[in-house]
């Protein structure tokens, strides 16, 4: 019985990992350009069909594609924020919540349409490959997406509290007007915030593949989990996404493991929703009491 | 003055103009667009009331249309109870659907209300995908053809359909404009535009949204019912669709939220281009409707956010050569 | 007659930040109070406590003899309390009609009645001849003018003034100051937040001064320009032992 928990928390643990680069980077998006990005599952998925074309095409590991996928993504989301984002800062709910969510839209059907729905999957040699010990079943190519998430997520902590565009950027995040004031441009602050948010995802992507199928939805499943994590570690904070995706990550394999294989989105749901029960509080912008 | 008139005959004409169109078009196939252009109309006019004027950006209103096609099912499967009945029924469980749903929900602004709704959706979704108990589960269940047999609502030609559907929309429009002029439509704007500024002048905010979300989970659950007896079928996928709760919002954003028409004129201009694609590129493409939709929407966004009737208001102001002031205090 | 505003104990902090510390005073009926103080002293946080949008950590509030705390804005607002925004949130897409009409509904149901109570109360700040623009279109100060109109729609007996008169320049603050005379003269009792001491000292004889969240004078104009806290909370310890100028106008 032990084992079997720990195996599912193992397991949990594991693909808490990737749920926390998806989180981190909505999560640092609202918190800095105060916007939710409804797209950030399609740029995941965007991930994944570069690192699948690179690795069926060029023979190159997804893993080591993450050199490609991660500053590629970074120039979109870059150009997003320059194009899109920029457009509609500053305006009410309706613009900003409506285009991401028909850049996510678009994203996603315009893969349907071009790539088709089929599943596509990389084959790598330690995609079959697991770690046994103490009776448990670690598999290599999940366990080497966990390590470098974490890596990744440490990078981005680094990055945040030392250099001065990160620390630039927690300031924007905090007080924007103050950070203004104190000569920082905000649009090359949320530029830079969109670029990591997008190569994390695209990380996540490359990272994701050993093991998981490419298809245009894959985001969906992927950013469901990330908006819950999110809203659980507080808004705008980034420890807290990451701690709640493993959390959640966590959760939905208990939830696999106990209820039932298709029961592992309804306990990610119910925790939300319990959260928005119970506690609400600093879990939205302009709830004040 | 003089533009009210011309309005008002542009109207009875309009009205006079839908109520003899099955006469006249008896093809089985452009019944079936208009069909979908008024159901949609009545499904963007119900979620206008929130969405659009309230600016409580839902995007689960498949919830409630859901809940209005099973509970109308099952009682006509079940208990032999007309769907007529059902209809109503449906509509009353969705809005007291609304009333846990929304209490959840509206303990977050923006873009995380909009969010929750799409979970409470989902979960039902899940919910009915599961319990094959109640609710045959994921295969869902076909309506027993009787042919044609009114009180049951199922007719022999599409023609019936059509009328139920626009009497459906002028009810949903009826009900946007009687709202519109009174003491409840100036404070569904005025929650749209700020909320605590709304609350500070005595509008009791928790309650106004309470109430026009039970209208329009009321609403909504009617059409699930009409699309059911329509086609004859159920199950979670189609009644808790995801695309639902999309075209709801799209149409409305497209022609305009907050305005009367601007769902009307959303729908029409959406489902004609996809009626067009469909026509020019046949179903073998996936993705395509939701790609052109996806990038109306942006273009919408980016450039007119008040939508095609914000546009119109814009040039008609122009138009009068007089500051929007001076033109609005005229008209 | 009961008095109209009692605030007794209030205290509000935010995290680390003790905004409210402590605070009591009572505004008599139909009295003009001036509540003044340096930036960030916690006079809008009072503001905001008072209508109900933050629950205090201690304290009572309470109006015309009822008890607020605990209560939700819009309801402190039926009871006759109505406040203006220091940053005006008008409602930006509708007319100025339509804005100050949303105030009007809370006592008058018909659309009509309404519209004509709402023409009164934008008759009254000036804006008459701009009922039609929207709100988003109007200048700072006839946004100003329009907030104060909404708030008087709702018939309040207690006004809440959130610095209505930055950046006026003289001749506007003059109209302001008339405006605030005039509500006073129909019975309204009325807590002005303001920086300016001259439009102070014309409209109000009773002040109370906050810093850093606590309650350091309370007073008639001529002794709280006098006070040495007060001196030194505005201006630093340095001005704290100089002579008050003759004729009190320390500003």
């Amino acid at each position: 019985m032990l084992e079997t928990i720990a195996q599912a928390v193992i397991n949990g643990l594991l693909i808490g990992g990737i749920y926390a680069l998806v989180s981190i980077g909505v999560t640092l998006i609202f918190g800095v350009v105060k916007i939710v990005n409804f797209a950030q599952g399609e740029f995941v998925m965007i991930g994944m069909y570069i690192s699948f074309f690179l690795a069926t095409q060029l023979g190159v590991d997804p893993i080591v594609s993450l050199l490609v996928t991660m500053p590629v993504l970074f120039c979109v989301g870059m150009l997003v924020q320059h194009f899109l984002i920029r457009r509609v800062l500053g305006l009410n709910d309706l613009p900003q919540i409506f285009l991401t969510f028909a850049l996510s839209l678009l994203v996603l059907n315009l893969a349907l349409m071009l790539l088709t729905a089929n599943y596509r999957t990389v084959h790598t040699w330690y995609s079959d490959e697991a770690l046994h010990f103490a009776g448990l079943y670690v598999p290599v190519a999940k366990l080497a997406a966990f390590v470098l998430a974490m890596v990744l997520s440490a990078l981005l902590w680094v990055f945040l509290h030392t250099t001065d565009l990160g620390k630039a950027m927690r300031a924007a995040s905090q007080n924007r007007d103050v950070a203004q004031l104190m000569g920082i441009n905000p649009n090359r602050v949320f530029a830079v915030a969109l670029g990591i948010a997008l190569a994390l995802a695209g990380a996540a992507g490359s990272l994701l593949m050993p093991f998981y199928p490419a298809y245009p939805m894959v985001g969906q499943v992927f950013v469901l989990m990330a908006f819950v994590a999110v809203v659980l570690g507080t808004l705008g904070n980034v420890v807290g996404a990451l701690v709640a995706s493993l959390l959640m990550g966590v959760a939905e394999s208990l939830g696999i493991q106990f209820v039932g294989a298709d029961s592992g989105l309804i306990v990610v749901f119910a925790m939300l929703l319990l959260t928005l029960a119970v506690r609400p509080s600093g879990l939205a912008g302009g709830r004040r009491r | 003055m003089r533009l009210k008139r011309l309005g008002g005959i542009a109207l009875a004409s309009v009205i006079a103009l839908m109520l003899l169109l099955p006469l006249a078009v008896t093809s089985s196939f452009a019944l079936d667009i208009l069909i979908r252009v008024l159901l949609f109309s009545f499904i963007g006019t119900a979620w206008n009331l929130l969405g659009g004027y309230a600016r409580q950006l839902s995007l689960g209103h498949a919830a409630f249309f859901g809940l209005g096609a099973y509970t109308s099912t099952l009682l006509q499967i079940d208990f032999g109870i007309s769907p007529w009945i059902g209809m109503v029924a449906g509509g009353v469980v969705a809005l007291a659907a609304s009333l846990p749903i929304g209490w959840l929900c509206f303990r977050l602004r923006g873009p995380y209300f909009t969010i929750a709704t799409i979970a409470t959706a989902q979960v039902l979704m899940l919910i009915f995908l599961k319990f094959r108990d109640f609710a045959w589960g994921a295969e869902g269940t076909t309506i027993p053809n009787l042919g044609h047999a009114p009180l049951m609502m199922q007719f022999d030609g599409k023609a019936y359909y059509y009328y139920i559907a626009l009497g459906l929309l002028a009810l949903a429009l009826a009900v946007t404009a009687r709202i519109e002029r009174s003491r409840v439509g100036y404070y569904l704007v005025a929650i749209g535009e700020d909320e605590d500024a709304a609350e500070a002048i005595g509008v009791n905010v928790p309650k106004v949204k309470r109430d026009i979300y039970m209208i329009s989970a009321f609403l909504t659950a009617l059409a699930g019912t009409f699309y059911t007896q329509y086609i004859y079928f159920i199950d979670p996928q189609t009644a808790f669709n995801f695309n639902v709760s999309i075209e709801a919002a799209l149409v409305s954003i497209v022609g305009g939220v907050g305005t009367l028409w601007g769902p009307v004129i959303g729908t029409v201009l959406l489902e004609t281009t996809s009626a067009l694609l469909q026509s020019w590129l046949g179903n073998s493409v996936g993705g395509v409707q939701l790609t052109v939709y996806s990038l109306i929407l942006m273009a919408v966004i980016l450039w007119r956010p008040t939508g095609i009737m914000g546009f119109l208001t814009e040039w008609r102001a122009r138009r009068a050569k007089a500051p929007p002031a001076l033109a609005k205090a005229q008209a | 007659m009961a008095d109209a505003l009692v605030i007794n104990g209030l205290n509000k902090r935010f995290g680390g930040l003790r905004a409210v510390q402590d605070v009591s005073f009572t505004v008599r009926a139909n009295e003009t109070l001036a509540l003044i103080g340096p930036n960030g002293a916690g006079k809008t946080t009072a503001f905001n406590l008072i209508m109900g949008f933050y629950r205090p950590d201690a304290g009572s509030v309470s109006a015309f003899g009822a008890e607020l705390v605990g209560m939700r804005p819009h309801q402190v607002c039926a009871l006759g309390v109505a406040r203006t925004f220091q940053v005006a949130k008008p409602f930006g897409g509708m007319s100025v009609l339509d804005n100050v009409m949303t105030g009007a509904f809370l006592r008058d149901r018909s659309p009509d009645a309404a519209r004509a109570k709402a023409r009164e109360a934008i008759d009254f700040v000036g804006l008459s001849a701009r009922e039609g623009t929207a709100a988003r279109d109007l200048t700072t100060i006839d946004q100003r003018r329009l907030e104060m109109a909404r708030a008087l729609a709702t018939q309040p007996r207690l006004l809440l003034l959130d610095e209505v008169m930055a950046g006026l320049n003289p001749a506007e603050v003059d109209q302001a100051v008339a405006l605030v005379g005039k509500l006073s003269r129909r019975g309204l009792t009325i807590v002005i937040v303001e920086h300016l001491m001259r439009a102070i000292m014309a409209v109000a004889k009773h002040i109370v001064v906050l810093d850093h969240g606590q309650k350091i004078a309370e007073g008639a104009p001529k002794e709280i320009v006098a006070n040495p806290e007060v001196i030194r909370a505005y201006l630093g310890s340095s001005y704290a032992h100089a002579p008050a100028a003759p004729g009190g106008a320390a500003s």
